[in-house]
């Protein structure tokens, strides 16, 4: 049976049968690969590590208990539905301590909110906000402003100086708490100087690390005719404060804005009759302002909106056509310089338009980051197999979500087969011992085609 | 046109973002006095009450530095932090301000260190 199928992949992959054996060819080329990581390298590993496995003391949460890495560093019902009844996402279901005013658990189960006390812990039963749970992609290009470092949905999220660093101090006294006392040493114990900058280098290395360059020389119709839209100052006026469909106005300036996402009727958290008070956003007390997020990852890491008020990038682009949105203070000066006297009007076809653009870039930034995972994969050698491993996972996850952000919307039959092959060859390539290469290189190639159907290759 | 809409963005944005980032001031409280990342004792400074004038609402602080009066304002949070006891930290008061006892102070406005954005005050008996 071993003779036949080394025959086979001998067939399959002649430059691969040489005489001797694989593994001689492997370890040469792991001797070739095995660069030492530079120091920010091993800084991201490091903050990789603690991300994911450091509860600091606590109830047994970490980073990564909310920001999946496969859900694209966030989380939502559907996830949720799928992790065992002991995860500790669930803590406030099974730690007494933490059974009142720490977590909803039918609003963590059912929309996948999470409880924070942005305004203060002196009136717990009723000082609270049910928010989403944002991603961390791209917070290399979407976290600076003037002002200064705005990070969480209202960008006011990390106590002490208010930057990304800081933010992990904020959130395992939020979330990782034995007791609502909430006292450092005993309840947990805050991240040190050195785990804050190795968790800051991961956290930036995730994702984008510069804007796109808008417009895009896109192949499909109505993605094309989306992207005009988002670009029109009269018309989708997107482009005004998500520049190059990224989260910020101009460069390095994130901005918060009201857009009356809390004025929107029938928000599916408030229609269960659970208590959901009014979130007011940035500052205590708050202005009414929500931060700016960016987005090229916004099709595959919905809900949206720091409520998780819409499951779909349709319904949230369509929002903006709405009431809540022209009747805010930001659709009113929108309206206000328009010549027309209109905030921002869209009919469905142009609504479903912008949605395909958004669609077809986070399709494109999926393949990206494939492409890159991919390349990682096949250049570490035989006696890294448990890194690449982890790297080609990575890429199916990815090429998973770049299959479904296409399907979702209709979009791109042509593009979805040869992103259903790079994912297949991927997922062959976790488990092959001695063509894990040779796949992971298929794996790319199938990628570009898939690419070179969204886009027009760039000069 | 496009100008004329492109600079009319620039008014939006100005219009719409009047918040200025700022640390969140919730989860501060919990994190005992000198911890506080990228702040402690760099916009901050740590010394010992030497005496509190309640008409003019101001606190003197002695530090190795020397000694510095801070003002006390409505919005200055005043924290209780009891982590040397094991308790829970609370929020605090004007009241709060003993002589002798070891705070922390961060400004409203670092250049000019007039009046406290926040001040955490050790509560390390009982």
């Amino acid at each position: 049976m071993r003779a036949a199928v080394r025959a086979s992949m001998a067939h399959r992959f002649p430059r691969l049968h040489v005489a001797g054996a694989p593994l001689a060819l492997a370890l040469s080329l792991a001797a070739c690969n095995a660069e030492p990581p530079g120091a920010q390298a091993a800084l991201i590993a490091k903050g990789r590590d603690i991300f994911f496995n450091e509860t600091f003391s606590g109830n047994g949460r970490t980073c990564g208990t909310c920001h999946r890495e496969e859900r694209n560093f966030a989380i939502d019902a559907a996830f949720i539905a799928t992790l065992p009844e002991n995860d500790a996402l669930f803590v406030a279901e099974f730690n007494p301590e933490l059974k009142q005013n720490f977590e909803n658990p039918r609003l963590m189960r059912e929309f996948g909110l999470i409880l924070e006390n942005q305004d203060g812990f002196d009136d717990l039963p009723n000082r609270f906000n049910m928010r989403g749970v944002p991603h961390v992609l791209a917070l290399r290009t979407s976290v600076a402003s003037p002002q200064g470092p705005r990070t969480g949905w209202s960008g006011d999220g990390a106590p002490a100086d208010g930057s990304l660093r800081a933010f992990a101090t904020g959130a395992v006294i939020q979330h990782f708490t034995k007791t609502l006392n909430r006292v450092a040493g005993v309840d947990f114990r805050l991240p040190t100087d050195a785990e804050l900058d190795a968790l800051e280098a991961f956290q930036l290395s995730l994702g984008r690390q510069a804007d796109l360059a808008l417009p895009l020389p896109l192949r499909g119709t109505v993605a094309k005719r989306g992207q005009e839209i988002f670009l029109d100052d009269r018309l989708g006026k997107c482009n005004i404060c998500h520049r190059n469909a990224g989260a910020n106005r101009a460069d390095r300036d994130n901005a918060n804005f009201n857009t009356g996402v809390e004025d929107l009727p029938d928000q599916p958290a408030r229609l269960t009759g659970e208590k959901v008070p009014r979130d007011d956003g940035f500052g205590t007390p708050g202005d009414g302002t929500f931060n700016t997020p960016p987005l090229v990852e916004a099709a595959d890491s919905g809900p949206f909106f720091h409520n998780n008020a819409v499951a779909t990038i349709e319904a949230a682009v369509g929002f903006y056509d709405g009431e809540a949105f022209n009747n805010s203070p930001s659709g009113k000066f929108l309206a206000s310089i328009d010549p027309n006297g209109v905030g921002i009007e869209l009919d469905g076809t142009q609504i479903a338009a912008v949605a395909a653009f958004l669609r077809v870039i986070n399709a494109l930034e999926n393949i990206r980051q494939s492409l890159e995972l991919l390349a990682q994969s096949e250049a570490l050698g035989f006696f890294e197999r448990a890194h690449a491993q982890q790297l080609l996972k990575r890429a199916v996850n990815e090429t998973g979500d770049s299959i479904a952000v296409l399907t979702s919307g209709g979009l791109h039959p042509d593009a979805v087969a040869p992103l259903v092959e790079a994912r297949r060859l991927a997922e062959r390539a976790v488990d092959s011992l001695f063509f894990r290469r040779i796949l992971a290189r298929e794996a790319i190639q199938a990628q570009k085609r898939a690419r070179a159907l969204l886009i027009e290759e760039q000069k | 046109m496009r100008t004329l809409l492109s600079g009319a963005g620039v008014v939006i944005a100005a219009f719409c973002a009047m918040s200025y980032a700022h640390g969140q001031r919730a989860t501060e409280r919990y994190i005992p006095l000198g911890q506080s990342p990228g702040v402690s004792q760099k916009v901050t400074r740590i010394g010992e009450i030497a005496e509190v004038d309640e008409s003019k609402r101001t606190v003197t602080i002695a530090d190795p530095g020397g000694r510095w009066t801070v003002g006390i304002t409505d919005q200055t949070r005043i924290w209780l932090d009891r982590t040397k006891l094991k308790q829970p930290n609370l929020t605090g008061s004007f009241t709060d301000l003993h002589k002798g006892r070891r705070v922390e102070v961060k400004y409203q406005d670092p250049e000019r260190r007039e009046v406290a954005d926040w001040v955490k005050v050790e509560v390390a008996r009982p």
